[in-house]
């Protein structure tokens, strides 16, 4: 099967900026996991800071721009990855090694399909 | 007659069923539907090995159902296997085998909702109806079968693996099965009276507790769950007066309890003594001392219930396991120093849990605080406790009015 694995954190634990000491620290982290996954690993991304997110809504049919992220929580979406794992216990041991700076939740979602097909 | 097959050996049949098609749904209804024939077959006379007819009819329907949707799904035919005959069902004891360790790990994963945890274990695992189960949850049984089925959706999308885990993640879900099953046996346990709609399932938690424990012999806190399921059913019997009223431990005649399995639970304790004590081992030393007890005649433990409460205080620092400690405090050093303890718990976190209340009233009581006794008893009342329980605060709450 195939799962996203949604990172949620503070963003603000990073500074104000995607270039900062603190981001290139995790960064490199994550990097030495992609690495380990192997195969695993199917893709992924870090995201820009939610201050650099729009939003397209639509309600009854009309579409309106918006800024910022979808909704304002206490911690935002921050980077995917999209591994094959054997099942859902499989997902969850990549999922713990998943580097986080201080806090952070991440989320586990099965892909209805494999990607990109 | 099927009831009854259902009851020893439903879990079994669900379990290696689910194993093998790696399906709940089809486990179930291909289960639901041997039995519905089993009615008619089983009407002159019941086979050899009834769990064994209802497997292997059960595993012809399942493997039916896959070939009626792969041939609609236009994918894989497979061979059908050569039907039995009707004889051959009668008199064959096929070997069902026992796959309810990993049942038990679907069915208590952390990935599901903790209040579908132990309805699912006690729907597949033990065989109970949703009915009983719903009963026994307090809750109206379309939302249980709701449940049930939100639970199993989530372990077919979310791809929840039919498998033991491995051992390193062992500790976690270890005790997401432990946890669940006390959830499970809390519901069991509630009613006091015994009678009461609640207790009918009682032996299922002592058989499925049993059968944990013997597959996983060496694991100290499986031994010490089946161990306490066993102390506090053996006090079933003294748990209510002739008057229907509830009998505190200490004032239970031992004399009433059930010897048998009260040495049945020793010969589980008797597995983990050897181990450090975790949290459900010190648990069951408590019970197996209130057990020990007995007759009235002898002192209630209370100093050694204490002790014991400060070693369960060590490794879990938790409001209820605070407020059952006062108790054993209030016995042994008075009541002025226990409602010191009890007081400066948070109100907040408790203030839903009937224990807590009926504990500040007996205290306040005893220190001759009628006024706040009283609205202890109230706010203890106003959560709607059983019959029996509802009797004794009653009586509490009336000697108070003198």
């Amino acid at each position: 099967m195939h799962y996203m694995i949604l990172i949620y954190e503070d963003e603000s634990v990073y500074g104000d900026k995607n270039d900062t000491p603190e981001m290139q620290a995790i960064v490199a982290k994550h990097w030495d996991l992609v690495s380990d996954l192997g195969d695993q690993y199917k893709t992924g991304a870090g995201l820009a800071m939610t201050s650099a997110a729009t939003t397209v809504r639509t309600v009854n049919g009309k579409q309106t721009i918006h800024d910022g992220p979808f909704a304002e929580t206490r911690e935002q979406l921050g980077g995917y990855y999209v591994i094959e794992a054997d099942n859902l216990d499989d997902a969850i041991a990549v999922a713990r090694r998943v580097p986080v700076r201080f806090d952070g939740s991440i989320e586990i979602r099965p892909l209805l399909h494999p990607p990109g097909k | 007659m099927i009831e009854a097959v259902l009851r020893a050996d439903g879990g079994r049949i669900t379990a290696a069923l689910a194993a093998r098609f790696r399906d709940l749904d089809l486990a179930e209804e291909a289960l639901a539907e041997a039995c519905a024939r089993a009615v008619s077959a089983w009407a002159d006379a019941p086979p050899a090995n009834p769990a064994g007819w209802l497997y292997r009819v059960a595993t012809r329907v399942a493997l039916d159902s896959l070939r009626r949707n792969a041939v609609r799904h236009a994918t894989t035919l497979f061979e059908p296997e050569p039907e039995p005959t009707v004889e051959d069902l009668m008199t064959a004891t096929p070997l069902i085998p026992d796959e309810r360790l990993r049942l038990i790990f679907v069915c208590c994963h952390p990935a599901i909702h903790p209040d579908a945890r132990a309805a699912l274990t006690l729907r597949l695992v033990c065989g109970l109806s949703a009915q009983e189960i719903a009963r026994a949850f307090l809750i109206a049984e379309p939302t249980l079968l709701q449940r049930l089925t939100r639970a199993k959706r989530k372990i077919a999308d979310a791809g929840v693996p039919f498998e033991v885990p491995g051992p390193d993640h062992w500790g976690e879900r270890l005790d997401a099965v432990l946890s669940t099953l006390e959830v499970a046996y809390a519901h069991a346990h509630a009613d006091g009276a015994g009678t009461g709609r609640h207790a009918g399932y009682a032996d299922e938690m002592l058989g499925i507790t049993a059968t944990l424990a013997a597959m996983l012999p060496t694991e100290s806190e499986v031994q010490a769950l089946a161990a306490t399921v066993r102390f506090a059913e053996a006090r079933r019997p003294a748990r209510v007066d002739a008057d229907g009223m509830m009998v505190p431990l200490a004032d239970q005649d031992p004399m009433l309890w059930d010897a048998s399995l009260i040495t049945e639970g020793r010969r589980y304790l008797a597995r983990i003594l050897t181990h450090p004590l975790a949290v459900r081992g010190v648990q069951a030393l408590i019970h197996a001392e209130w057990c020990a007890r007995g007759s009235l005649a002898n002192p209630a433990p209370w100093p050694a219930i204490l002790t014991l409460y400060d070693a369960l205080l060590a490794c879990r620092d938790d409001p209820v396991t605070r407020l059952n400690r006062a108790v054993a405090l209030a016995e042994v050093c008075g009541p002025a120093i226990a409602f010191e303890e009890v007081d400066a718990l948070s109100h907040a976190g408790l203030a839903d849990y009937l224990p807590y209340h009926a504990v500040r009233a007996d205290l306040l009581a005893r220190l001759g605080l009628a006024d706040g006794a009283r609205q202890a008893y109230d706010a203890a009342l106003a959560l709607a406790p059983a019959g029996a329980e509802r009797r004794w605060l009653e009586r509490g709450r009336s000697k108070c009015m003198d």
